[in-house]
């Protein structure tokens, strides 16, 4: 299902924004050296929200407890982060960010 | 309560007759040097009156903070901005194992999480800004019997006048800080503290009581012999304007305008900028509580806001003395000056000079400090003698001694 994220102008380039779809899921959106990424905004490791950190080398570092993810991938950067978090590809339509996901409720 | 005396009474003895409650009598020393006697002003006084810990804009995001250690109270203290935009204030104690939360790396340290959280560094408790237990790594493995919504950190009295934060950390109740201000807040509260954005700090470990280095800077008797190389006969030692509001008082210094220095590179520094107190200021940034006749000479209001500050305000300038207590006879003594950012490289330089004017003036105060100490310490002299213009001086023993037997 494709999900509309926000305008690309809502995303500041220094800090990250939580965005929550239409299906009540929380996604991260990252602006970041001229790209934009997307990831599920809750830690695997502490129950925080990832839009509350920021962004450093390419991955967003969690504010719990300072690890962090790979913004393209999601894969564990740094400890205490070991689990995977989902990550999106961004599309660019009208001014509008997407992402192709499979709904919750689905 | 001040009995009425004309302001125009100039002659000796005039604060005597304005406070009789005072006293004339010599005052013992042994406050100073009496382990015992700092034992019991840290239980009725540093332990329960409010204490000046930040400025607001030290705090001007939503998540950050500082942490204050106060040695006189023997804990740290979390100041934290909230998303909600509170500033609230919490022991930096985990309820874990009592780790300290927030890593301090000195006296004064200073962070910011856009989550508006603190995590302990030990096992990564982590505490919102409310000071709610918010993430236990590994809950699961506690006992039944552990319940995060009763473990959040250990909040303490916090509130706000004029910019400033303070902190109360008697767990029970307290007195309102409005009223434990009481007329002192009247007397600055008019005062734009935040307009002077720029400044500079020195602070310094002395070995000495807290008392002398408040002391040695609640007069003006001693700029002439002290500061005789800094500020020669500039601040000729009378006060004017005495007031006592409850614990807390104030007077106004006044400039000897015509030994005002002139000299080629100060007065062009004092026509660029508002730096220097030794120079005549103006008053287009004092409420009409400061200064009320807008006399010449006035230079800056010097007040002691109880226990341990002293807060100076001239135009366009102020700053503040604060004395920490880390034992009986040990202080921290931290200086912080404010005026207006510097808008031109002029007035940058103008305010570089004044910056060192006034190192060099404290550099003076703080040999002082610690010789009366070890003089104190030998035990020669059981009294000292105060002269009327040392009124501030007399009203700070006063007001100390009557918390430390209340």
């Amino acid at each position: 299902m494709l999900f509309t994220l926000c305008k690309i102008e809502d995303v500041p380039a220094d800090e990250p924004l939580r965005v929550e779809l239409s299906d009540g899921h929380v996604v991260a959106v990252y602006h970041w050296e001229g790209a934009f990424y997307c990831t599920d905004d809750l830690c695997s490791h502490g129950e925080a929200s990832l839009a509350d950190g920021y962004v450093e080398d390419g991955a967003v570092v969690c504010p719990y407890h300072m690890g962090s993810f790979c913004i393209r991938s999601g894969e564990p950067r740094a400890a205490p982060c070991s689990e995977p978090i989902a990550a999106y590809a961004v599309t660019i339509a009208n001014g509008e960010l997407r992402i192709e996901r499979r709904a919750d409720h689905d | 309560m001040a009995t009425q005396v004309s302001s125009t009474d100039k002659a000796p003895g005039r604060w005597a007759r304005k406070y009789p409650e005072l006293g004339q009598e010599p005052l013992s020393v042994s406050p100073y040097v009496d382990p015992e006697y700092y034992a019991r002003e840290k239980a009725k006084i540093f332990k329960k009156q409010w204490l000046y810990v930040a400025l607001e804009r030290e705090l001007p995001e939503r998540g950050s903070y500082k942490v204050r250690r106060l040695d006189c109270a023997d804990t740290s203290i979390i100041i934290i901005r909230g998303k909600d935009d509170v500033i609230r204030a919490f022991h930096n104690a985990c309820s874990h194992r009592g780790n300290t939360v927030v890593t301090e790396t000195g006296q004064e340290t200073y962070g910011r999480n856009r989550a508006g959280v603190v995590t302990c560094r030990f096992h990564g408790w982590v505490y919102d800004a409310k000071g709610d237990l918010v993430s236990v790594p590994q809950e699961d493995r506690f006992y039944s019997c552990f319940d995060k919504k009763e473990n959040g950190l250990t909040e303490v009295h916090c509130d706000t006048w004029a910019g400033f934060v303070f902190v109360n950390v008697d767990p029970g109740p307290v007195q309102p800080l409005k009223e434990f201000l009481g007329g002192y807040a009247d007397h600055f509260g008019g005062f734009d503290f935040s307009a002077c954005d720029y400044g500079f700090t020195y602070h310094t470990t002395l070995n000495c009581n807290w008392k002398v280095a408040s002391d040695a800077f609640a007069e003006a008797y001693h700029v002439d012999t002290i500061h005789a190389g800094s500020f020669p006969n500039v601040f000729e030692g009378a006060i004017e304007d005495v007031q006592l509001f409850g614990p807390h008082r104030t007077c106004s210094v006044r400039l000897q305008v015509e030994n005002l220095p002139k000299t080629p590179i100060g007065d062009l520094a004092n026509q660029r900028s508002r730096g220097s107190l030794a120079a005549v200021g103006g008053a287009s940034t004092l409420p009409p509580t400061l200064n009320p006749d807008r006399e010449e000479d006035w230079a800056f209001e010097l007040s002691a806001l109880f226990p341990s500050v002293l807060l100076h305000v001239s135009e366009g300038i102020w700053f503040t003395h604060q004395f920490w207590p880390i034992s009986h006879d040990k202080t921290l003594w931290e200086g912080k000056y404010y005026l207006k950012k510097p808008r031109t490289y002029s007035e940058l330089w103008g305010f570089e000079r004044a910056m060192v004017l006034q190192r060099n003036a404290w550099l003076e105060d703080t040999a002082t400090m610690e010789d009366t100490y070890r003089a104190m310490l030998s035990g020669a002299k059981k009294f000292q003698h105060l002269q009327d213009e040392e009124i501030l001086i007399r009203h700070s023993c006063k007001v100390v001694d009557q918390y430390v037997c209340s």
